[in-house]
């Protein structure tokens, strides 16, 4: 039954790969960013009351610094995501058309375009962008010491916590997409899923900043899992235990917002008005 | 087989004022207006069947083939094809039957043809041995072979088309839907297409619905037809009965002399009507109540003919004389 995706898969990896200059240039953007935010926090550190050695929320500036880097190189390889978008550009032009009348689920199709993309992703800039990060962190001693055998566990969790977060991704840009065929407009509802995902998932700042009451509340939304939990598992802030919690926990949220993606759609698709003829 | 029950669409279209004063109202007071673009029509289509389906812009064709085709769901009224409904068990459905749709094509533009056939090869599940026997089926009656390698953008319109009803065609679907198949086609990829699609309903038995403006397809191609005006049926039945539909008409064209004209000419009964056009007379009759004999010899001996030409009334004069009738009636209702 899968075997009917692997063109859509083969596609999500092969536009990737044609698109490897945009990817290049966006690189490029990233590394500036970065580093400003590399000095903002050293700023910040420099500035607090216990200077250079303080302990902010549970992070020392290195692991801050680790922390920023790694999130937005995890960022840049987990969601080069464009399920969105092409939702929107089939209900406006009515291609929508083509994928509903064949055999294939409108979600399988962007899943496995998704997964594609994640693969040639992760080969083509995440092993090389990870080693040089995970190296150079670890030369400067701004991770804690990498002991082998557990730190392999840590990258296997890793790696599931990243393709658990680029599955969540994309299931909520699917979801944000079928809304589109309400508001007929995707502008609108990308920023807002957009600002919704930096904000909620850790990118912006690391849940621990948040105050007591919003954390505990967003520690149990799908969000932390997309950014904040597979950076934190990768640097072995959480033990085995917590990796794991956190895996299911992105597992569930999985589960349950396919089912809420079926569930609208099915409603959804009853709106549908193809344009002309 | 295709079975549909008092179908009926409305689609709801909100009404837009004019002007930026009419934006900023729509804004704030939303009036929709309702559109029934199919209403309550039931037909059945028995398997092997090609039937046609006509009518105006906006008849509701091209809504009742997406209904069928599982793309929009009903108001109500239900579809069944062999027995599912479409709009709910779309992928099912999907599976066992084709659909082209003339305005837009269903090809990756950007890569080669082939590749396109590749993709829709492993979607609908094609194993090796039939997608090679579809290939060379299809390559024969469409002549698709020669610009396989091209990317799609690059065909002409009539290629393009071509390439369109061969991947519809592709996984040997039960039944074909073909919304304007030959629209903006010269007359040799006309002809091409009606043979692939009389070829493929000889060599599969598939079941094909097609729409079209062009009344040479309909007499080609369908031994039924359904007429549809304003989402109401209007006819559905054999060709020949909806030809029969006036009587047996039949008109002569003749060359005549100078001095015979149409106001002045003697007259053979109140049956037969005389017009003129370009300095021709025509005779307008019902073969069955004015024998066609007595009227070729009022035309010699009485209209002096020096030359004449028998034509049986065409199907697109039939639909036109229909559709016309409607449009008057709906005129004085109003």
């Amino acid at each position: 039954m899968l075997k009917k995706y692997k063109p859509f898969l083969r596609a999500g990896a092969i536009d990737t790969m044609a698109y490897r200059f945009n990817i290049l240039i966006w690189a490029v953007i990233t590394v500036c960013q970065v580093a400003c935010l590399v000095f903002l926090w050293l700023a910040v550190y420099r500035s607090s009351a216990g200077g250079m050695d303080a302990e902010i929320h549970g992070f020392t500036y290195r692991e801050m610094i680790a922390y920023v880097v790694l999130t937005t190189i995890f960022n840049f390889v987990t969601f080069n995501n464009d399920t969105l978008w092409n939702i929107n550009t089939d209900i406006k032009k009515g291609t929508i058309g083509n994928y509903l009348i064949k055999p294939i689920s409108y979600r399988g199709k962007f899943a496995a375009t998704s997964f594609g993309s994640l693969l040639t992703m992760t080969l083509m800039f995440g092993v090389p962008l990870y080693t040089a990060a995970l190296v150079t962190l670890g030369c400067l001693g701004f991770l804690p010491d990498l002991t082998f055998p557990a730190f392999f566990a840590h990258l296997a969790l890793f790696l599931l916590a990243g393709l658990c977060a680029s599955l969540l991704n994309d299931t909520i840009a699917y979801i944000f997409g079928v809304l589109c065929f309400y508001t007929s407009s995707g502008w609108g509802l990308n920023s807002l899923k957009e600002t919704l995902v930096a904000f909620l998932s850790g990118t912006l700042l690391p849940l621990a900043f948040f105050p007591a009451g919003l954390r505990e509340a967003v520690s149990w939304m799908p969000f932390a899992g997309m950014s904040q939990n597979p950076v934190l598992i990768l640097m072995m802030k959480y033990d085995l235990a917590q990796s794991l919690r956190c895996l299911a926990l992105s597992a569930a949220w999985i589960v349950l917002l396919e089912l809420f993606a079926k569930l609208l759609f099915t409603r959804a698709v009853r709106k549908v008005t193809v344009q002309g003829g | 087989m295709i079975e549909v029950n008092e179908l009926s669409k409305v689609f709801r279209k909100p009404i837009r004022g004019t002007g930026v004063s009419g934006m900023v109202k729509t804004l704030f007071s939303r009036k929709y207006e309702e559109i029934r673009a199919v209403d309550k029509i039931s037909f059945t289509v028995p398997d092997g069947q090609i039937v046609g389906y006509i009518g105006a812009n906006g008849a509701g064709k091209s809504t009742t083939i997406k209904m069928m085709c599982g793309i929009l769901t009903p108001t109500s009224g239900s579809i069944l094809i062999d027995g599912v409904e479409p709009y709910r068990r779309r992928q099912q459905v999907a599976q066992h039957i084709g659909v082209v749709f003339g305005q837009k094509t269903q090809l990756w533009w950007d890569i080669p043809l082939i590749e396109s056939f590749k993709v829709l090869k492993e979607i609908y599940q094609v194993s090796d041995a039939d997608y090679k026997e579809r290939m060379d089926f299809l390559g024969e009656v469409l002549d698709i072979t020669r610009f396989l390698s091209q990317p799609v953008r690059t065909l002409s319109l009539g290629e393009r088309m071509r390439a369109d009803l061969a991947a519809s065609m592709l996984h040997n679907p039960r039944i074909l839907f073909l919304d304007e198949p030959t629209i903006g086609m010269d007359v040799l990829v006309k002809e091409k297409i009606r043979q692939a699609i009389h070829a493929l309903n000889r060599t599969y038995g598939t079941t094909v619905v097609l729409t079209t403006h062009d009344m040479n397809d309909i007499e080609d191609l369908c031994s039924r037809i359904i007429l549809l005006e304003k989402g109401k049926i209007l006819y559905d039945g054999p060709l020949t009965s909806l030809k029969n539909r006036f009587g047996n008409i039949k008109t002569l064209t003749l060359t005549v002399p100078a001095d015979i004209r149409a106001e002045t000419a003697p007259v053979l009964s109140p049956d037969v009507a005389l017009s003129e056009e370009d300095g021709r007379l025509i005779l307008r009759f019902d073969a069955d109540k004015t024998a066609l004999e007595q009227v070729i010899q009022y035309a010699f001996r009485d209209l002096k003919a020096m030359d004449m030409k028998i034509a049986e009334i065409s199907i697109g004069d039939v639909v036109k004389t229909i559709l016309e009738q409607q449009e008057a009636e709906h005129a004085e209702k109003i």
